[in-house]
């Protein structure tokens, strides 16, 4: 396709987020896809699931009704009432398919829409915004999710329009998408996050809804090929999922023959994407637990043992 | 995805904090044992203030009057030269005190003599910066001191200077004592604009050199000159008595360590002042021969100078780096002294820095300087007067200090340009890191070719040293002494908003009458009205700085600054005339709460004028009830565009307002004989201007904090740090040269720095602030629950040093609304 083109498709975005400096090389601007074929239990992005845009209701933010109602009048379904602290509810079974006036009329960012359209042209006028501090940390933009890869027309287009302008990429992918896609991918970008959670299937499975058969595969031949990008493949490490020796052994020990340019990172849980859940009206699945500090070291310490100095270490 | 956050992250100070907290013991007080029992001498004393000075410096002026001023100053110091008591303390390596021992303040009474009986009686228990003083001691300044002072000091002469129209908009009452904080003149509590010394001349020459320097030049004078006789006569001989006051001062303390030195029987500590009365014999008569001398001259240098005058925000160190650098490398060289030595002979100066409080007597003064306030400014880094690089290994070792030191002292500063080497600037990242503010960055980038704008030579302008909080200096080139006007333009928002009126100040007519806002037809309307009140403030301010020219030379003189002067001395005039040649007189102006007035404007041109979501008697009627009741008003016009975001809509405005005062500078500068120039550093004053301000058109409640310096309003920038720089980028006219410091703060979560990646990143974050040319900027590495358990429980937090503005200060100094403006700044993270 040629520029002019790729500069129109527009793709589902829930956030770009400037100064990211832990997915990546130097300083980086996030762009975030929505739409994602896992739903990994702890997942701290639940707005990046689903693919259509989602109304969020913040009660926090909320003024309540006794100050303000600019909701209450602009809804054309009905679906928007109080609570019992006279704060803002959105009934969702009346909630549906609409342009979400609520959340353009409230003035407080209680109500929000995850989730907007927008052409690489905008997506790139944001990123190229923060161009001067590219330059001197070698950052640039990072292509996130969800799953950046789902959608392929318009993750593909972004990466070609970036290369282009000179905007170094990275992207960050689950893996699991057909293989041309990630292959196409891969021929564009500078570098790349990959996640592998757990070297069991059922496991797998149990807590991200699909088996790993066809992210591992794709690993294998995406690190297996000359001139693939560097990548750095990320664990999140997750109470009573991978939190143990033997998990994380296995796929250090899976990492180990993959010598040229394959590093290898854990990511503590944390516990900072539930309120998101809240504003969904969903339950998050994760309850209270929490990552024991001391664990996590010492599962950095056996990755460490493993791989050596491919090991980046975050504590 | 999974975003990456980790477990708590502290910075090194939270560290050391949370350590001592649990008992444990500082880590660095094994490697750094004198300094450290020193410190624990005065650690947590209240401020004790010493009469001396005022005592010696009264006496003396009551017996030179008539005299020129030059020759009654420095009479006045060779008369507290011969009786100001001498100390030699314990432990300290370093000789030259302006007090008692401990923390002690001292008094000026020529700034506020007038009503120092009064403040005396209330220094201990007011709640800014307070301070002891025995029963004794203020007898003396009540019966001795105080009666002299009256109706002979600059601020009394100043507010019967100014027209009625200056007067109200700069004072709220008749005697000037008490600020409007509308339009707010500063000259009349210091002496001086910040300064910095040529402390390499007195290292190289000594006082003896100078002093001969003058005596050649009175030899050589015209002895029919009118001119000779009656100028430049006075002013050497003023030289002449000054260089051998302080030489004087320092023998007498070279007399008491020899004393000592015969009394003391632990016979290391009795070598120690045998060197340091043989020290104390040599300089800073003579030119320094080694590292010791050299650190003895500067100190007594400075310490002098802190007799002289009470220099704004105290007086500067200069570059620090560099003139001690080669008596440093010669020593290790030769093998005269180890890195610890030299380090230790450094932080015995730190120590003596700490001990000396500068003291703000007025009301406003002291609202101005929270906590203690203190900016010594040592420079490290930057480049050569031939354009390369300067850093040196003294550059390293000054900055391992800073890590390393337990207090908030010196104030450090660090000079970066485009090749910076990566060394350094990792150095200063992880310095940065360390939590405790330091060093503030300033950029060569932008001072340098802005100074040659400016009439300065390359070699002078690559020379500047910083001074103060965030200002530069080019210490042989440099003449302007005069306080500039803080201006409150937050204020005059408020004034089209309510017809030339404010809600604190009631019916009385301050501004212009711009008319019922809710006439105006238009955004531009709007903006004529504000323009009308901003050039009011510019022309009461240019009014100001015009009279305080004329008047300040009458009552001040700096002899021993001006013997360390090239023009002073060529010229023979002293430093505080406002005509010497070929001197460059970088003066400035203050805006005050840019955030503040750029936000609440775009909220209007916006909601009111644009979208038409809010009339303007909606936005009137909430203000009126400072939100109350009208929460989704100020909601809404909370989220218009805001300045700090790198929005072009807010930016565009910011750059327009800049644009008035830069477009008034230049114009009316040259009626002035200065570059006065708009600048953007607030101290800790952004706290008392907003106490007159009430609600703002961006959701701002009523006497709440503005904006502080060129920083964005609180909480309002949600983009992350790049677009702060941005924003700072975009709102400046980089087309004109009328413009000087822009102060910029940024708080980083210690996650957002951690480990050499975060430093890594960090270097690419100041790299990039130098592409863009932004002046300032400096880093609070620390969590907002740090700062919430300090003002939760101050006595296990008393320690925590937080920066301010281009100072750091103990955050339990600080009072609550200064604290809580403080946690509400924006705290930029990566998740």
């Amino acid at each position: 396709m040629s520029s002019f083109e790729d500069r129109k498709v527009q793709g589902m975005i829930f956030n770009i987020q400037k100064y990211s400096v832990h997915d990546g090389p130097g300083i980086r601007t996030i762009v975030f896809t929505k739409g994602c074929p896992l739903r990994c239990s702890w997942c701290s992005n639940p707005e990046s699931q689903e693919y259509g845009p989602e109304l969020a209701c913040n009660k926090g933010r909320c003024l309540g009704f006794d100050k303000c109602s600019y909701c209450l009048d602009v809804c054309p379904k009905g679906a928007i009432g109080a609570d019992a602290e006279n704060l803002v509810h959105v009934n969702r079974s009346l909630c549906g398919d609409c342009p979400h006036l609520c959340a353009e009329a409230c003035p407080a960012q209680s109500l929000i829409v995850y989730g907007k359209m927008r052409s690489v042209e905008d997506v790139l006028s944001v990123v190229e915004q923060d161009a001067v501090f590219y330059t001197r940390s070698g950052g640039g933009l990072t292509l996130s999710g969800g799953e950046p890869l789902l959608q392929h027309d318009f993750a593909m287009a972004l990466l070609r329009e970036a290369k282009k302008r000179r905007v170094r990429t990275a992207i960050e992918t689950c893996g699991m998408i057909p293989w041309e896609t990630l292959h196409g991918a891969s021929r564009l970008v500078n570098d790349m996050l990959f996640d592998l959670k757990h070297m069991n299937s059922g496991d797998h499975e149990r807590h991200t809804g699909m088996g790993n058969a066809r992210i591992l595969d794709n690993f294998k031949r995406l690190a297996g090929l000359q001139n693939t990008p560097p990548i750095l493949v990320r664990t999140p490490v997750i109470p009573d999922f991978n939190d143990n020796e033997e998990a994380i052994r296995a796929i250090a020990e899976f990492l180990r023959p993959f010598k040229e340019g394959v590093s290898y990172e854990l990511l503590p849980y944390h516990r900072l994407g539930t309120q998101k859940y809240h504003f969904l009206d969903r339950i998050p699945s994760m309850g209270e637990v929490q990552l024991d500090k001391k664990r996590f070291s010492s599962l950095q310490d056996t990755a460490q043992s493993i791989l050596g100095d491919r090991l980046v270490r975050t504590d | 995805m999974y975003d990456y956050a980790g477990c708590d992250c502290v910075s090194p100070q939270e560290q050391r904090l949370l350590e001592s907290i649990e008992g444990k013991e500082n880590m660095f007080r094994q490697t750094h044992p004198r300094v450290f029992k020193m410190l624990e001498r005065f650690d947590g004393q209240k401020p004790r203030i010493d009469v001396e000075r005022a005592l010696y410096f009264t006496q003396s002026m009551k017996e030179t009057e008539g005299q020129p001023l030059p020759l009654r100053w420095a009479k006045a110091l060779m008369h507290i030269a011969q009786n100001i008591t001498v100390y030699v303390q314990e432990d300290q390596l370093l000789l030259g005190r302006a007090g008692c021992d401990g923390r002690y303040g001292i008094l000026y009474p020529e700034l506020d003599g007038d009503f120092l009986d009064i403040a005396v009686r209330d220094l201990p228990t007011r709640s800014q910066s307070p301070a002891t003083i025995t029963e004794e001691d203020a007898k003396l300044v009540i019966e001795e001191v105080a009666p002299y002072w009256k109706g002979k000091t600059y601020h009394e002469a100043l507010s019967k200077a100014f027209p009625p129209e200056v007067h109200k908009l700069t004072y709220d009452d008749p005697e000037g004592l008490i600020s409007r904080f509308i339009v707010n003149e500063t000259s009349s509590f210091r002496s001086s604009l910040q300064w910095v010394h040529d402390y390499e001349k007195i290292l190289k020459r000594g006082f003896n050199g100078i002093r001969r320097e003058a005596e050649e030049k009175l030899a050589a004078l015209d002895p029919m000159s009118p001119v000779d006789n009656c100028e430049k006569k006075p002013f050497l001989e003023a030289i002449v008595i000054v260089c051998e006051a302080i030489v004087l001062w320092a023998r007498r303390h070279a007399e008491l360590a020899y004393q000592m030195a015969e009394k003391e029987k632990d016979p290391i500590r009795r070598a120690e002042l045998q060197r340091m009365a043989e020290i104390a014999e040599h300089v800073p008569g003579e030119p320094a021969r080694n590292f010791y001398e050299a650190v003895q001259s500067q100190w007594f240098t400075q310490m002098f100078s802190r007799l002289e005058q009470k220099t704004g925000t105290t007086i500067s160190n200069g570059r620090m780096d560099q003139y001690f650098y080669p008596y440093y490398i010669s020593d290790m060289n030769e093998g005269r002294i180890t890195e610890e030595q030299a380090m230790e002979l450094l932080e015995c100066m730190w120590v003596g820095m700490a001990e000396f409080i500068d003291m703000y007597i007025s009301p406003t003064g002291g609202a101005f300087n929270e906590g203690y306030a203190h900016w010594e400014a040592v420079t490290v880094g930057g480049q050569t007067p031939e354009g390369y690089d300067a850093t040196n290994e003294l550059t390293h070792l000054i900055l391992k200090s800073k890590r390393e030191f337990p207090l908030h002292y010196p104030d450090l500063a660090a000079r970066i340009h485009s090749r910076s080497p990566e060394s350094y600037l990792w150095d200063v990242a992880e310095t940065i890191k360390d939590g405790s503010g330091f060093p503030k960055i300033i950029n060569d980038e932008e001072i340098v070719p802005l100074y040659v704008s400016k009439g300065a030579t390359f070699e002078e302008a690559l020379d500047y040293a910083v001074s103060g909080c965030t200002e530069a200096r080019m210490p042989n080139r440099d003449t302007y002494t005069s306080g500039g006007a803080y201006i409150n333009f937050a204020a005059a928002v408020e004034m089209v908003l309510r017809n030339g009126r404010m809600k604190k100040y009631g019916d009385q007519v301050l501004g212009v009458e711009t008319g019922d806002p809710c006439s105006f037809a238009s955004w531009e309307d709007f903006w004529e009205a504000y323009k009308a009140q901003h050039i009011l403030f510019m022309k009461t301010a240019f009014i100001q700085q015009y009279i305080i020219i004329q008047l300040r030379a009458r009552h001040f003189a700096q002899p021993l600054g001006s013997a360390m002067h090239d023009l002073c001395m060529k010229h023979c005039v002293d430093l505080h005339q406002p005509r010497i040649p070929e001197g460059i007189d970088l003066g400035y102006f203050e805006y005050m709460g840019l955030g503040t007035v750029v936000d609440s404007l775009a909220a209007i041109k916006k909601l009111v004028f644009e979208e038409k979501r809010l009339t303007m008697r909606q936005v009137l009627d909430a203000i009126d009830a400072n939100f109350e009741g009208h929460e989704n008003v100020q909601a809404l016009l909370r989220s218009a565009p805001c300045y700090g975001n790198n929005d072009p809509y807010a930016d565009a405005i910011g750059r327009d307002i800049d644009r008035i005062s830069v477009e008034f500078g230049k114009a009316y500068s040259k009626e002035l004989g200065i570059h006065n120039d708009v600048r953007y550093v607030p101290f800790t004053s952004h706290v008392p201007f907003g106490k007159v301000v009430s609600a703002t058109p961006n959701g701002r409640t009523e006497w709440f904090s503005l904006s502080d310096g060129s920083s964005a309003s609180h909480g309002a920038d949600v983009n992350g740090p790049t677009a702060v720089l941005l924003s700072n980028y975009n709102t400046k006219n980089m087309g004109m040269r009328e413009r000087a410091a822009r102060m910029l703060n940024i708080k980083f979560t210690p996650k957002c720095v951690e480990g050499d990646q975060g430093t890594e990143k960090l270097v690419s974050f100041m790299r990039t602030l130098c592409d863009l040319k932004l002046w300032h900027v400096q880093f609070n590495v620390i969590r907002k629950e740090t700062l919430i358990a300090a003002q939760k429980d101050p006595a296990k937090y008393r320690n925590l040093i937080v920066r301010i503005a281009g100072y750091s200060a103990y955050f339990v100094d600080l009072s609550p609304d200064l604290q809580n403006d403080l946690i509400a700044r924006t705290e930029h993270d990566n998740m």
